[in-house]
């Protein structure tokens, strides 16, 4: 009970948006290409004791493009970069990804195992190895056709080192899609972040998200 | 284009059908839009097996499709299939295999409940197999006469899952 206590005296919380912006282009012979801007902005933190402070402040812009080629008939490796601005700071982050989605008979299901190295002037390096489960799943039909909604629902596990810093954060994202046409999709929902927890600093993350997915 | 359909919304003469088959399992009902034509499908399980009946927008019966497992499928049919698909592919792995039958409804209800082979049906195979060219790999479904003769082929065109991978 003490120990409990005490975690729950340790944990913080934020609340914010993060909304993002993913173009898709497909190439020739299996490639294709992602390119991605997120944005995140914070609307209030606090702890769970019961100080608070709520003000917008805008955090960061994140802008990838990843490269991939499909390996399989539900495969694809990938590899790309991604720069963050962050208060007028630069972390230069490099990722490499496979993703295996399965077409189950009603819906789909995306495994994402992937790594990644950031690089700044003012951090030690950081390297995460992460693992994501995605499921659609349609809300009319077998499948999600044009002018659908569906049920989307991400479960991500990062692991991370820094220095001689390890931690893990877990991410649980339900979302709701509507597919307006099958190369554009809009997504909106929860993105919950937990990590710190295992030394007992726990943080809670809450972010609001606005997915805009297009295919050129 | 597949979208759920209600059982009130689905055409008497299909309904009718389907509930003269007295199935145990729950049949799951579909509209099938395509560019050209609508169609209306019926889904459900029996005796262990995928049954799909497809009916045209009225409610007339237009095929009975089941799945089957590939192995059961007679030797020289196998390999007039396996021979077809080497000369359009490097590479091949069938992934399902469905016999398809068409004729008279009275025919077609009887096969659907007896299960036994009619004669006067006509029947095709319907495979689905992933392939393999030199440049990409893709899902295809073709159709094969009861004696394994190509008739047709097209390429199932997948889903996007951008929104799933990043």
């Amino acid at each position: 009970m003490l120990i409990i206590n005490s975690a729950s005296a340790q944990s913080r919380y934020q609340i914010g948006l993060l909304p993002s912006i993913n173009l898709n282009y497909k190439l020739e012979n299996d490639w294709s290409l992602n390119s991605k801007i997120e944005s995140r902005q914070l609307l209030r933190t606090g702890d769970f004791n019961g100080i608070a402070e709520s003000k917008y402040t805008y955090v960061l812009t994140d802008f990838s493009m990843v490269t991939a080629k499909k390996v399989g008939l539900n495969s694809r490796v990938a590899g790309g970069y991604l720069i963050r601005v962050r208060e007028e700071k630069l972390f230069h982050r490099f990722i490499q990804q496979y993703n295996v989605v399965q077409r189950l008979a009603v819906f789909r299901l995306a495994h994402r195992f992937a790594s990644d190295q950031t690089f700044s002037l003012d951090e030690k390096p950081e390297f995460r190895l992460r693992y994501r489960i995605a499921s659609e799943v349609p809300l009319n039909g077998e499948s999600v056709d044009p002018k659908e909604f569906y049920f989307k629902f991400n479960n991500e596990y990062l692991n991370s080192w820094q220095d001689s810093d390890y931690d893990l954060e877990i991410r649980f994202v339900p979302l709701l899609g509507y597919n307006l046409k099958n190369n554009n999709k809009i997504e909106m929902g929860l993105d919950y972040r937990v990590n710190s927890f295992l030394n007992n600093n726990t943080r809670h993350s809450f972010w609001v998200n606005l997915n805009w997915f297009i295919e050129l | 284009m597949e979208s759920r359909l209600k059982q009130n919304d689905v055409p008497s003469n299909a309904l009718n059908f389907i509930d003269s088959l007295s199935l145990k399992n729950k049949v799951k009902w579909y509209l099938e839009e395509g560019i050209e034509r609508k169609s209306i499908e019926a889904k459900f399980k029996r005796s262990g097996k995928k049954h799909s009946v497809e009916f045209d927008i009225l409610g007339n019966i237009e095929d009975v499709e089941i799945e089957i497992n590939w192995d059961v499928l007679q030797t020289p049919i196998k390999d007039s299939i396996k021979k077809h698909l080497q000369k359009d592919f490097k590479k091949h792995k069938i992934v399902k295999t469905q016999i398809q039958y068409t004729g008279n409804q009275m025919l077609l209800f009887i096969k659907l409940l007896s299960g036994e082979p009619t004669e006067d049906l006509t029947v095709k195979y319907e495979i689905i197999a992933k392939c393999r060219s030199e440049k990409s790999t893709g899902l295809f479904e073709y159709l094969f006469t009861n004696k394994g003769q190509f008739i047709l082929a097209s390429q199932i065109l997948l889903k996007p899952s951008y929104h799933l991978e990043y």
